[in-house]
């Protein structure tokens, strides 16, 4: 993950400064920085980031311009950043192709979390082993190991357990969860959910009746807890 | 039916009350008078029939006694008695220029109308002469009317008519122009009333009230700039704001996580750290009440699933990591079953958060914090309760009266109310729901909402 090469653009040279800093801090050496638009749309030509973060107003070319002449060639993930909290802009952001929408002001560590799902997701290949307390989980293969043995996940699992480990050590609504597998029309299917939980738990736990790593929060949802976390 | 249209239904029902009355008022008014008329006539007292009972024949000669002289005099009256020949054979006053003999023709002319100018009033008596009572010029008027039967009836059919016709008339004039006046009013008292409530507001500037309809437009236009103009401002600063706090909020985690610096350092940025964040949501209330009061953003309604929404605001509160002092629990009062309603996600979960956040805001010392989602009788309800300090009497009062308690100081903890409350009752109102404040037991406050249930 420390790996990936990331650029960031904001007008604001002090805000800039902050963002170099968090990323530094949080491990990422590869790191890459634009003041303006154009400045932006040159080192994403020539440098081909694995990631950009966007601020949205900037003077001349604003990040929505930027981001439209990416599309036109490129997926590369892009995680807006707004002075502007309105609605209508998280829909122009997304609609327009960004990854991912971020107000200002905002956490570091809120940042962080996103900067690290958007790349899990886009970089799958490199996200293929989970540490968990009594197994590891290959992503990319779908399968865990636990005790010298293989077990496959299923496809349902799979997508599960991505959306636990995408919001490793965070609360996962039953809602969200069975949306994840079921789609938008979840409703009903919460029972569902709770066997593809009781399976996968017997595969990823070592006494899956009092599983350490994919816990039941009562009444709200679940949550995936790693081995060791990293930043 | 609108104040508007109340108005002129009363109008109308006062108008109708004021003709009855006017009609009831003249024809009181025109009995009196006929009565005090005939109350006030002097001939009653005079009857040619009493007179001529005075006259008598006595010893071959027709005399008068004082009765008759006196009632004679009374009324300034003269006398005469004609026989069966048209002769005068008894006379009392007689003015000298009137004949002493009379022929049928005579007599016919002046019992009908008037002997010379003198008015008479004639009685036949038993024994076939007439007795005939005469009054000075100008005391009294006589009239003679001829009518056939049918004649008769068409009068009165007719006269009950024409009332009835007049009174039809007059109600329906007074109707229609009622009508016209409300039609012409109503739009702009209508618009009287929508700028009141801060509606969008143009009126058609025509017809006789156009120059008032001009006016209000105006006034709508002013208040639509100012509200723009405000809604603006606050936009504007709200993201010049955003950009500054960032750097404290980036700034001070970092030296907060920072394990090389001393202990004491990294717990004053952790407090920079919690205020700046609390800046950041007082900001984004500002922001999203402001979108909601000027109309500048609508709730976008969806079928949606209030327990998931409540799980999604508890765990949120947990995931950003809830303080040691604190317990937050979610309860479903039905397990396993979902409440459906039509309702903007985003705006529920954010007054979800809100509410847990007042809790908290408002019991620094720490609390338990228990929401919990039910349904009852096709409404869906959430209830935010703790066990903290609660509200005063004084504030849960304005808070139910629906007053704005934004800006006021909580007498128990000195905290400030800020836009948090205020924008759960706007999002409450945009769902088209209620909320109840009221105090907890033991100890505490508890807020229920109440929302109109989907399908």
């Amino acid at each position: 993950m420390e790996d990936h090469r990331i650029l960031l653009v904001d007008d604001d040279l002090n805000l800039l400064e902050m963002l170099l800093s968090i990323f530094t801090n949080a491990g990422y050496h590869d790191l890459l920085a634009a003041s303006s638009g154009a400045a932006a749309l040159q080192l994403w030509r020539e440098q081909k980031p694995d990631l950009i973060i966007l601020d949205v107003m900037m003077p001349g070319m604003d990040g929505f311009a930027v981001l439209r002449e990416i599309r036109r060639t490129s997926r590369v993930p892009v995680l807006m950043l707004t002075a502007r909290g309105e609605a209508e802009d998280r829909i122009e952001g997304l609609e327009t192709g960004a990854d991912d929408y971020l107000s200002k002001p905002f956490l570091p560590k809120e940042l962080l979390l996103r900067t690290k799902a958007i790349l899990s997701r886009a970089y799958p290949e490199q996200q293929r082993q989970v540490e968990l307390a009594a197994s590891t989980v290959d992503l990319s293969r779908a399968e865990v190991w636990k005790d010298g043995e293989t077990l496959s996940l299923t496809a349902k699992e799979l997508q599960l357990f991505e959306k636990l480990f995408e919001n490793a050590g965070r609360i996962v609504t039953t809602g969200i969860l069975c949306e994840t597998i079921c789609g938008e029309f979840w409703q009903g299917y919460e029972s569902t959910l709770s066997t593809h939980i009781r399976h996968l738990r017997e595969k990823i736990e070592e006494n899956p009746s009092r599983p350490v790593s994919l816990i039941t929060v009562k009444g709200l949802g679940y949550r995936l807890n790693l081995k060791e976390e990293k930043p | 039916m609108n104040p508007v249209q109340r108005f002129f239904r009363r109008y109308i029902f006062s108008t109708i009350r004021i003709v009855l009355l006017f009609i009831i008022i003249n024809l009181t008014l025109f009995f009196l008078i006929m009565v005090a008329g005939s109350m006030s006539d002097s001939d009653t007292s005079f009857s040619v029939q009493e007179l001529s009972g005075h006259v008598t024949l006595q010893n071959g000669v027709w005399t008068a006694d004082d009765t008759a002289l006196s009632l004679m005099e009374e009324s300034g009256a003269w006398a005469m008695l004609l026989d069966q020949n048209g002769t005068v054979i008894w006379q009392q006053d007689l003015p000298e220029e009137l004949p002493r003999s009379y022929t049928s023709g005579d007599i016919a002319s002046f019992s009908r109308w008037y002997l010379e100018d003198y008015p008479v009033k004639v009685w036949a008596r038993e024994d076939g002469s007439l007795m005939v009572a005469g009054f000075p010029p100008r005391t009294l008027i006589k009239y003679y009317y001829v009518l056939n039967w049918p004649y008769m009836g068409f009068l009165l059919g007719g006269s009950a008519a024409v009332f009835l016709f007049n009174l039809f008339l007059i109600s329906f004039l007074l109707l229609r122009n009622t009508r016209r006046v409300e039609k012409a009013m109503a739009p702009a008292l209508q618009g009287i009333q929508d700028l009141s409530h801060g509606r969008p507001l143009h009126l058609d500037e025509q017809g006789e009230l156009a120059e008032i309809n001009a006016g209000l437009n105006r006034a709508a236009a002013y208040m639509t700039r100012k509200d723009n103009t405000r809604a603006e401002w606050i936009r504007g600063v709200s993201h010049d704001i955003r950009t500054p706090l960032s750097m404290a909020l980036g700034y001070a985690s970092e030296l907060e996580d920072n394990l090389l610096l001393p202990q004491e350092a990294r717990k004053q940025a952790g407090i920079i750290r919690r205020e700046s964040e609390k800046m950041k949501r007082l900001i984004d209330d500002l922001n999203l009440t402001t979108r909601l009061e000027y109309s500048l953003q609508a709730a976008c309604l969806k079928d949606v699933d209030l327990v998931e929404i409540g799980r999604q605001a508890v765990s949120e509160v947990l995931n950003n990591g809830l303080p040691g002092q604190y317990e937050l629990t979610f309860s479903e009062i039905h397990p396993g079953r979902s409440i459906h309603l039509s309702g903007d996600a985003g705006l529920l979960l954010r007054m979800l958060d809100n509410l847990l956040q007042n809790s908290m805001a408002h019991n620094p010392q720490g609390c338990k914090i228990l929401l919990s989602v039910d349904e009852e009788d096709g409404r869906c309800l959430c209830t935010v309760s703790d066990n903290g300090t609660g509200l005063s009497a004084v504030l849960l009062g304005r808070l139910n009266q629906g007053q704005d308690i934004s800006s006021s100081r909580d007498g128990s903890t000195g905290t400030e109310h800020g836009l948090g409350l205020k924008l759960v009752k706007q999002i409450v109102r945009a769902h088209k729901g209620t909320i109840q404040f009221s105090d907890s037991v033991p100890h505490g406050l508890t807020v229920q909402i109440s929302l109109p249930g989907g399908k």
